[in-house]
């Protein structure tokens, strides 16, 4: 049973995840770890640090998301900005989870009704 | 923190490791720059940890949470390595999207050996079109005493084997070649995008 639980909780966070880079730079432009800190901070998410690269890599390919390399005091940093092309991606995926949510919460509602009664 | 020479080669360890693994299945360019991004987050990652006696045990923690080499290039490769083939279609990008496959998944695996043979037959019925022009006694139907032994491109013509038909099987193989090719190249292509999408969905739930 915890198996299969593990299982789903671990695929609902990587459905999540994509999101959820998108939700933290969309206030303004943040590197790498500040996003990972951003989503430790707020969730649960960030399982491996590493892995949050390789998806900032495919959204900046799929030209949902802008980088540019900037020096800093100590090392250069590579940061993250929405395009707008992101921007209007993530206005519907934010209607998309919010529709989804609604739903299971109906239906958790319904069933707890079931079971009350 | 500040790093020992021993921490310091711990770090070049890791980084050497992970720029191997990508070198694989990505571009030089892309590697050097994912390479350089994760250094950016250890640096950065160092700089904030409290100095500790144990810097051995500091700089483990530091990069068990980053994850292995092979496992953050393993995530590197499900993500970029086949949405750059879906989108370039160049072979040599296809080639190594595939490999990456191959080397993670079981369904990879499978269909990479089924590619690998389309690919390799294709190109033996190309090479001996190709042969024709260079070799033209050793390309077409092979007889020996009259009887029929084959066809193809025959290394060692004997004084009692006879070629013919040379032009019309050479004209056949590069025709069945070129369209085992294209078929094969079309089908990476499609799994690929297939693969890609898969991928997409799995993300967005």
């Amino acid at each position: 049973m915890t198996i299969s639980t593990d299982s789903w909780t671990e695929q609902m966070r990587r459905g999540g995840l994509e999101l959820a880079i998108l939700l933290a730079v969309a206030p303004g432009t943040r590197y790498g770890l500040e996003i990972i800190r951003h989503l430790q901070e707020l969730t649960d998410l960030v399982v491996t640090e590493g892995t949050i690269y390789p998806i900032l890599g495919r959204l900046t390919r799929d030209g949902w998301l802008q980088a540019e390399w900037q020096a800093s005091a100590a090392h250069p940093r590579k940061y993250y900005r929405l395009t707008s092309q992101g921007r209007r991606r993530l206005r519907l995926m934010v209607e998309e989870w919010r529709t989804f949510a609604a739903k299971i919460d109906r239906l958790v509602d319904a069933a707890d009704k079931g079971s009350d009664a | 923190m500040n790093l020992s020479d021993d921490g310091e080669k711990r770090i070049r360890g890791y980084l050497f490791m992970l720029e191997n693994s990508l070198r694989t299945f990505l571009k030089r360019d892309v590697v050097a720059d994912a390479v350089r991004e994760v250094e950016s987050h250890i640096r950065e990652r160092v700089r904030e940890t409290e100095p500790m006696p144990n810097e051995r045990d500091a700089l483990n923690r530091l990069l068990d949470a980053i994850g292995p080499p092979h496992r953050l290039a393993r995530a590197y490769s499900a993500e970029l390595a086949v949405d750059e083939a879906v989108s370039s279609g160049r072979l040599w990008s296809t080639a190594r999207a595939v490999f990456a496959l191959a080397r993670n998944t079981t369904e990879g695996f499978a269909v990479g050996v089924a590619l690998f043979t389309g690919y390799l037959t294709s190109a033996a019925f190309l090479l001996v079109a190709l042969a024709k022009p260079i070799f033209p006694a050793n390309v077409g139907v092979r007889w020996v005493d009259g009887e029929f032994r084959g066809a193809g491109l025959e290394p060692f013509v004997g004084p009692e084997t006879v070629m013919t038909h040379g032009w019309e099987v050479a004209a056949i193989c590069a025709v069945v070649g070129g369209l085992l090719l294209w078929l094969t190249h079309r089908g990476t292509r499609r799994y690929l995008r297939r693969v890609s999408e898969r991928r997409r969905r799995a993300a967005f739930g």
